[in-house]
């Protein structure tokens, strides 16, 4: 039994950034390719490979490194890689290695100590596309203006627990307040509504990493006939079911789908509640000891947590 | 109104059969689903119930302890409660739903079940 998520990752032993490319080119010495960042015209780093000490140079880490690298990690079961992981991501390689998807001792982590990630759609959005963004990890200039940082920050990273500055609240939606003053019928509704959106791109089971199903997945099949082909928000509604019943206990958190949805659906609202209610039941978060077991693959005959309440 | 009932085949089947020999009076809103276990009962067999239009998805099975597979409902009971609990945030209200364990001896009880659960519901409506 380890110390949890402490194995892979602990505040203060982190490598600074500017190690970054050393730490690369040393796991290149095992490792096939790392997976990482490099920087893009856009302004926003994007996610790459890099193979050898001289495609390392292009390697970037800074508040742009949205994305989770681990959702890679099944598919490449065979090889020998290495990554660069935020404490968030490192939580889903504990998860891929507690579901033996992800063979720890093949995975050559790098831990990077984040600062939160800044949300350029949202500063995009506001300010226009064209607007320089300026980030040291502790204060933000857009369009070379002073802006409050906390503000722009992804909305996963304010809760996080991990960082200094972080709200230490992990799922505490942004919209949850809002959501739970409605009364049910009311919350039906808004989900059909945000459902209606949907234009069923699979956007957000793709940038899951614990969505590697290798069967065909049963939103796409119809043979069982669980959901139909049609784009609308019923179908919708009974694709977000699968999704958040089939990571009962094994999500841990990234954001990774709401964050890939392009239509703004607040698919964590969900997701967060359900890690919520897990914790509160069983006393259970994924992504923290791969030995751990599985609270939904496991009883208790004396009677459970909850009904001891 | 529309009611489903998932019963496992050992315990709540032959008990609601035993009401029914026994001619007790049950509402009929109540339709049955006889499934070989509460531990083959997917959750996403309710929610897809609720989504073709359910008004209420009643679930039961062996008292835990009596399972006919063993451990089949102990399996059930964790993904029941949590299914339970999430019900709220998908936009269900939780009285629409109801787990519950009843014996193949216990007509009386099924039936009492079956009436209480209709009540609850159709007071919703």
């Amino acid at each position: 039994m380890g110390t949890g998520r402490g194995r892979f990752y602990r505040k203060g032993q982190v490598p600074p950034v500017s190690e970054l490319k050393s730490k690369i080119i040393e796991a290149l010495d095992e490792a096939e390719f790392v997976l990482g960042w490099t920087a893009t015209g856009s302004g926003a780093a994007a996610p790459a490979r890099f193979h050898n000490a001289g495609e390392a140079e292009d390697a970037v880490f800074d508040s742009t490194c949205v994305h989770n690298l681990a959702v890679q990690l099944p598919r490449l079961k065979d090889k020998t890689v290495g990554i660069v992981a935020k404490s968030c991501d490192a939580r889903s390689i504990v998860q891929l290695a507690a579901e033996r998807e992800v063979d720890l001792e093949r995975v050559k982590l790098i831990a990077v100590d984040c600062p939160g990630m800044i949300d350029v759609k949202s500063i995009r959005r506001s300010f226009g596309f064209g607007a320089s963004i300026e980030d040291d990890g502790t204060s933000l200039r857009i369009a070379s203006a002073e802006a409050e940082r906390e503000e722009f920050i992804v909305a996963k990273c304010r809760g996080c627990e991990d960082r200094d500055g972080g709200a230490g609240d992990p799922g505490n939606h942004p919209l949850r307040e809002k959501f739970y003053s409605m009364s049910a019928v009311e919350r039906r509704a808004f989900w059909r509504d945000h459902y209606s959106r949907c234009i069923r791109c699979y956007a957000c089971r793709e940038a899951c990493p614990m969505c590697f199903c290798r069967d065909v997945c049963i939103m796409q099949t119809r043979d069982p006939h669980w959901i139909g082909g049609g784009v609308n928000s019923a179908e919708a509604e009974m694709m977000q079911l699968i999704r958040v019943n089939h990571l009962a206990g094994r999500c841990s958190g990234c954001g990774e789908c709401e964050r890939a949805c392009p239509v703004g659906i607040p698919l964590m609202l969900l997701i967060d509640e359900q890690n919520r209610v897990i914790q509160e039941m069983f006393g259970y978060r994924a992504g923290i000891d791969p030995e751990a077991k599985p609270p939904l693959l496991s009883f208790n005959i004396k009677g459970d947590i909850w009904e001891e309440e | 109104m529309k009611l489903i009932g998932f019963l496992c085949n050992w315990c709540s089947y032959a008990g609601a059969d035993m009401a029914g020999t026994s001619r007790i009076q049950q509402p009929g809103d109540l339709h049955i689903v006889r499934m070989p276990c509460t531990g083959r009962i997917n959750p996403l067999l309710i929610l897809k119930a609720f989504q073709e239009g359910a008004d209420g998805v009643l679930v039961s099975g062996c008292h835990p302890g009596d399972c006919h597979y063993n451990d089949g409902n102990y399996y059930a009971r964790r993904r029941l409660e949590l299914l339970a609990r999430m019900l709220p945030a998908f936009g269900i209200a939780s009285e629409r739903f109801q787990y519950t364990w009843v014996s193949a001896s216990e007509g009386a009880r099924w039936a009492q079940v079956v009436d209480d659960f209709t009540e609850r519901v159709r007071s919703l409506q």
